[in-house]
């Protein structure tokens, strides 16, 4: 008995420890975005016959040991409005095993990967823009010497809650030189990425597999680095670069200096006939290949986000410039408690000759001149001033025919921290233009209380033109990993940051509820 | 009876021993040097809490929030010392502009990129800013969206952990 007593419960206990040890581990997300519409007349927001949307994502992934598996369950009752397709639908649509050793994985189903900086290939997700081009099929990586990166994939592309009728495969590969032998890190990549869709027109030349090729190379001493990256593209005629029957190249260059307290970055990038799809029919962001983002600061206030620019696959040349500096504490310029500097410029342009990759055109596209600076007051007074210079060619970003566009906006937010977990916050914006729509207003208020609650009040006026208040108001309430929000009010396509998250919303009148929970 | 307690004793032992497994994901990204770190080291700081904090270059409450955690570093590590760990989400279209960004913000952190959000996906991090704070291999908080104050919060806790 006594023999009994003292196995019986080492036995049970370290069973249960081996259960524990063995059981694997859970995790997940749930994300709703759920809209109520209203008729509008004085926005132009066009009433959906089912008055709601909601698209809803539920994720669980699993891993025991080496393996992890998971899968995504996706329902649009109805899609929202402004998403890129209208979907009223709920499908399992991603799963996938994964098994990962140090030098070895294996993806069998839906997988997510990029080729060096995606101007060859990219398969990713941005649920608020409705971007999901996950590949199913094999993903493989492999280092089999210290210096040498694979990567491998064969598959199929995701389209909306299906997959395209076409085979897209890739290699990649990347050496580190400074791991053979060399002080600088050098690193060089070289992928292959092919998509071959079946062709039954009457053709013979047609080009139903069409490669692309991109090579590599990154140089980084400690406080200068050079990126550089060249891609081309074989003969792809399809209905988004209007059959065009030449191929297509690319140009990537950064230069990034940083220094104590500074630091700076020069980016170049030409492109030319770089629309790269996962089947010939595809449209807008539908079926996307490889990632050719806007060069261009990404601005987070209302009015900055009104003229945004969007890269030119089909040709453009251009680049940006950054420009980042910390006054510390205590410094002439800091002050008692610091102040930082920043400033950005891009310029983008079309081709004088639309097939030489280097040749600068007449036609002006884009310019975003922008200065920001930031200063802590007090303890509890912060204050961030922003200016920005911008020219935007309508014709060419967004394909509607009035005259270019040439903007001067200020912006003024100030935060006051009364209490150690409250807030006020204070936004007052200005962009002045004598074109399109005119001038635009706005002016925001927070109050946070944190960790938990933040309500908001915010009104952003299209006055001399149009007159049109886009006024929105919410709250939202945090718990660890879960948030709920809801607002009502009038919205205008672009990124809103309010409350501690930014997020892409389209144009529509109404409410808005969204809930969104992590754990792991 | 005290070879029962001794039992016990020892199957705790036998039970935290087996139990003391590190469910944080091997996913890698990179440092801005370009190493490959693989996320699950982060969780071998034994005793030492592990503050990580999920960013973008264009998330205006993220860089509040690392801003004023950087104005308080020092006095933080002070009461409670704890190793902090940025990782930025931006993507291609942003990430060249990280290192920069934080030279010209003057940041202390341990600075990571995931670059595809390949581990922004695997902790199921749906939006930034999000903290996690890891200790002995474990997440034990986490907060998602930043708003003035939330520190105080995440201090509170690393005391009591």
């Amino acid at each position: 008995m006594n023999k009994l007593r003292l196995i019986l419960p080492a036995l049970l206990l370290s069973l249960i420890g081996y259960a524990q040890k063995d059981i694997g581990h859970f995790s997940g997300s749930f994300d709703m975005y759920s809209q109520y519409y209203m008729k509008d007349e004085k926005t132009g927001a066009v009433l959906p016959q089912d008055k709601i949307g909601s698209n809803n994502f539920l994720k669980l992934d699993y891993s025991y040991k080496k393996f992890t598996a998971g899968v995504q369950f996706e329902a649009y009752l109805p899609s929202i409005a402004g998403y890129p397709y209208a979907i009223n639908d709920a499908k399992l649509i991603n799963k996938y095993i994964r098994y990962d050793q140090q030098k070895f994985s294996l993806i069998v189903g839906d997988f997510y990967e990029q080729f060096g900086s995606g101007l060859v290939f990219r398969s990713w997700e941005n649920r608020p823009i409705g971007i999901n081009n996950a590949i199913q099929g094999v993903n493989f990586r492999l280092a089999p010497l210290k210096f040498l990166d694979l990567k491998v994939i064969y598959g199929r592309q995701r389209k909306v809650l299906d997959y395209a009728s076409s085979n897209i495969r890739g290699i990649d590969a990347n050496i580190d030189f400074s791991k053979i032998n060399a002080k600088t890190k050098v690193t060089g990549g070289v992928s292959v990425v092919s998509r071959y869709q079946l062709y039954t027109g009457p053709d013979p030349n047609f080009p139903s597999t069409v490669n692309a090729i991109s090579t590599r190379m990154d140089i980084s001493g400690s406080s200068t680095s050079l990126s550089l990256e060249y891609v081309n593209k074989g003969k792809d005629p399809h209905e988004a670069n209007g059959y065009d029957q030449t191929s297509g190249e690319a140009f990537l260059s950064h230069l990034t200096y940083t220094k104590n307290n500074f630091g700076a970055t020069l980016s170049l990038r030409a492109l030319e006939n770089m629309d790269y799809r996962a089947e010939r029919e595809d449209m807008q962001s539908v079926g996307l290949m490889n990632y050719l983002p806007a060069l261009t600061r990404q601005h987070d206030y209302l009015t900055t986000n009104i003229y945004v620019y969007n890269a030119q696959a089909m040709g453009e040349i251009g680049g940006q410039l950054d420009m980042f500096y910390n006054a510390p504490k205590g410094s002439g310029i800091g002050g008692k408690f610091g102040s930082q500097f920043s400033m950005n410029f891009s310029h983008y342009r079309g081709h004088d000759d639309p097939d030489k990759l280097f040749s600068v055109g007449d036609t002006k596209y884009f310019h975003d001149l922008n200065f920001e600076w930031k200063k802590k007051w007090s303890e509890k007074w912060t204050t961030v001033f922003l200016y920005q210079n911008l020219f935007y060619n309508k014709l060419i970003i967004e394909g509607e025919p009035v005259p270019d566009v040439k903007t001067n906006t200020v912006v003024l937010n100030t935060i006051y921290k009364y209490a150690k977990k409250k807030a006020f916050r204070f936004e007052l914006q200005h962009l002045a233009t004598k074109d399109d729509r005119g001038n635009w207003g706005a002016a925001l208020t927070e109050f946070t209380f944190a960790p938990k609650l933040s309500f908001y009040l915010s009104d952003l006026y299209n006055y001399g033109k149009t007159d049109t208040h886009y006024y929105n108001f919410g709250g939202s309430y945090t718990q660890g990993g879960t948030r709920f929000g809801l607002s009502y009010g009038r919205q205008r396509a672009g990124l809103f940051c309010v409350g501690g998250v930014c997020r892409y919303v389209p144009a529509a009148t109404g409410f808005t509820a969204t809930l969104t929970t992590t754990f792991n | 009876m005290y070879k029962f307690y001794l039992s016990i004793l020892l199957s705790f032992l036998i039970y935290n021993t087996s139990s003391a497994q590190n469910a944080l994901p091997d996913t890698k990204i990179k440092s801005l040097q370009g190493n490959e770190v693989i996320f699950n080291s982060f969780g071998n700081t034994r005793d030492t809490a592990v503050i990580i904090s999920f960013w973008a270059t264009w998330c205006i409450p993220c860089i509040q929030e690392l801003n004023t955690i950087h104005d308080q570093y020092e006095d933080r590590q002070k009461e409670t010392p704890f190793r902090f760990i940025a990782i930025s989400i931006d993507d291609a279209r942003t990430m060249q502009k990280v290192k920069p960004f934080v030279a010209g913000k003057g940041w202390p952190y341990e600075i990571y990129l995931d670059v595809n959000s390949d581990l922004k996906r695997a902790l199921n991090i749906i939006d930034v800013p999000h903290i996690l704070v890891i200790k002995n291999g474990k997440i034990v908080y986490q907060h998602n969206g930043y708003v003035n104050g939330n520190e105080e919060e995440l201090f509170e806790i690393l005391k009591k952990i």
